[in-house]
């Protein structure tokens, strides 16, 4: 008697509220794209924000909704732009991995100006106090960068971090964290790029004061590579889309007088295999 | 009833007797989404809402639906046995209609959340709070429960909201590092529900 009175006023208020939820249900319906679901899918479900929005799902409806192009997953890469374009039927060519670059070059012993420095060990707030070094544009070296890397793709190495193009999946939070703004994504056309190691605007002669390494915007690479470099503030940049040939590049690289470029990415083979051999006669027991 | 006593039952479980620092209910979403102070309030926000609404219908479910119609089929008791089920219920439903809302109203605010929303659900806290209406004499009326299961809602906002102010200032401290994430959080909370052991005493 107990049990069907039981089983009688439990259907009675389930009733009620499936009722109830099914109303509001309808009264607070949101209208989605069916595709969204099916691009989210698509997606490496990371979450690493590295295309700019919050999360994959707000990726997809942007895509959708054709705010962005559908190559803007710098994880998933050509593959998973090749799955949304099929999802959403549009065609969708070659395009670069973007990868982060720093564009400073200045190792503990290239830094002028350096002082004790005693706060928090942090990019964010040394960069607040600003006095912990002479170049008030390069790198602090307290490595918000590396901490900020999810992927253990990052570590300081002689006041500079160092990236591992092996595990880096150029998700860009690197590159948000930098305080400074010297951490950059670029397109790897190749498996190493030449990169400006230096960020700073001043003229030759102060950046002669804070730095061994900095750019002192002489323009030489420009006079000889004018597509590829541009001088703006006193500083070079590279232009990717005009990214020269390896001999010409090597001819630019001779010529500049500060030493302000370096190549980031894979080491050449012949280097690789040199490096290879210092590593193995380092491991040799003594 | 005097307002007199409504303030000591709302204080009683705001702050004595709080939810999640005296009775370690609710844990989960407290460490969980007290990330930022903005995505506290708005846990917070969604879990008031949902206790405040689930002890009152859980209170109407009891005393006008069960005890009437047991009582008519000779013992008012007799149906006691579907608290746990009915309340289960009830707090489900009224988390599917926060969701609806805020999906429908603070998409952004919807995303931030995640699995933390439905997870509501199972926040022993609100459970709690509908069990403990249920079980003390003093809440047999609906106003006394209704500020009771509101002022528990608020005792969570609260302590949500500080352990999210304290964490947002310490990502700027020097944790040890393998205090780092989760330990240094556990340590707050401890510390926090100790300084809220300071209350004790209010209302007597």
């Amino acid at each position: 008697m107990t049990l069907l009175l039981a089983a009688a006023v439990l259907f009675g208020i389930t009733l009620v509220f499936a009722t109830l939820l099914g109303i509001a249900k309808e009264k607070l319906r949101v209208e989605e794209d069916p595709r969204i679901p099916a691009v989210t899918e698509a997606l490496p479900a990371a979450n690493c924000g590295g295309c700019g929005f919050a999360g994959c799902a707000d990726f997809a409806k942007a895509v959708v909704e054709q705010r962005v192009a559908c190559d803007g997953c710098p994880v998933g890469g050509f593959k998973t732009a090749a799955r949304i374009a099929e999802i959403l039927g549009i065609e969708v060519v070659q395009s670069y991995p973007y990868r982060p670059v720093i564009h400073c070059g200045a190792k503990t012993g290239d830094k002028k100006g350096v002082v004790e420095y005693d706060g928090v060990r942090s990019c964010v707030e040394a960069n607040v106090v600003g006095v912990t070094q002479g170049c008030i544009y390069g790198c602090l070296g307290f490595g918000d960068c590396v901490a900020s890397c999810n992927y253990g793709a990052m570590r300081m190495e002689d006041g500079l971090p160092v990236i591992d193009y092996a595990k880096c999946t150029g998700c860009g939070a690197c590159v948000r964290a930098c305080p400074r703004n010297i951490i950059e994504s670029i397109p790897f056309k190749q498996e190493r790029m030449l990169v400006i190691a230096c960020s700073n605007k001043e003229p030759a002669r102060l950046v002669k004061q804070v730095c061994t390494v900095g750019c002192v915007g002489c323009k030489m690479c420009q006079k000889l590579l004018a597509d590829m470099f541009q001088i703006k503030d006193n500083l070079a940049y590279i232009d990717y889309e005009h990214y020269a040939g390896e001999e010409d590049r090597e001819k630019v690289i001779a010529k500049c007088p500060a030493d302000a470029m370096v190549y980031f990415g894979k080491p050449k083979p012949e280097y690789a295999e040199m490096l290879r051999q210092e590593e193995a006669a380092a491991s040799q027991p003594v | 009833m005097s307002f007199g006593a409504l303030i000591g039952i709302f204080l009683g479980v705001a702050l004595v007797n709080n939810m999640v620092l005296a009775g370690f209910m609710g844990i989960c979403p407290f460490l969980g989404v007290s990330r930022k102070v903005d995505m506290a309030v708005g846990m917070g926000c969604a879990v008031t809402f949902v206790m405040t609404v689930s002890g009152v219908v859980t209170w109407l479910l009891v005393h006008a639906v069960l005890t009437p119609i047991g009582a008519a089929f000779g013992n008012p008791e007799a149906l006691y046995f579907l608290k746990y089920v009915i309340f289960i219920m009830v707090i489900a439903s009224m988390v599917q209609l926060v969701e609806m809302y805020l999906r429908k109203f603070f998409p952004s605010l919807y995303t931030a959340f995640g699995v933390f929303l439905p997870l509501i659900t199972t926040n022993c806290a609100i459970l709690g709070a509908c069990l403990l209406i249920d079980m003390k004499p003093e809440y047999q009326n609906l106003l006394n429960a209704t500020v009771f299961a509101f002022g528990g809602g608020i005792g969570f906002m609260m302590a949500i909201t500080i352990m999210a102010g304290i964490r947002e200032h310490i990502r700027f401290s020097d944790v040890p590092r393998c205090l780092q994430g989760p330990g240094i959080t556990l340590l707050m909370a401890g510390m926090l529900a100790l300084a809220f052991m300071g209350f004790t005493g209010i209302g007597k």
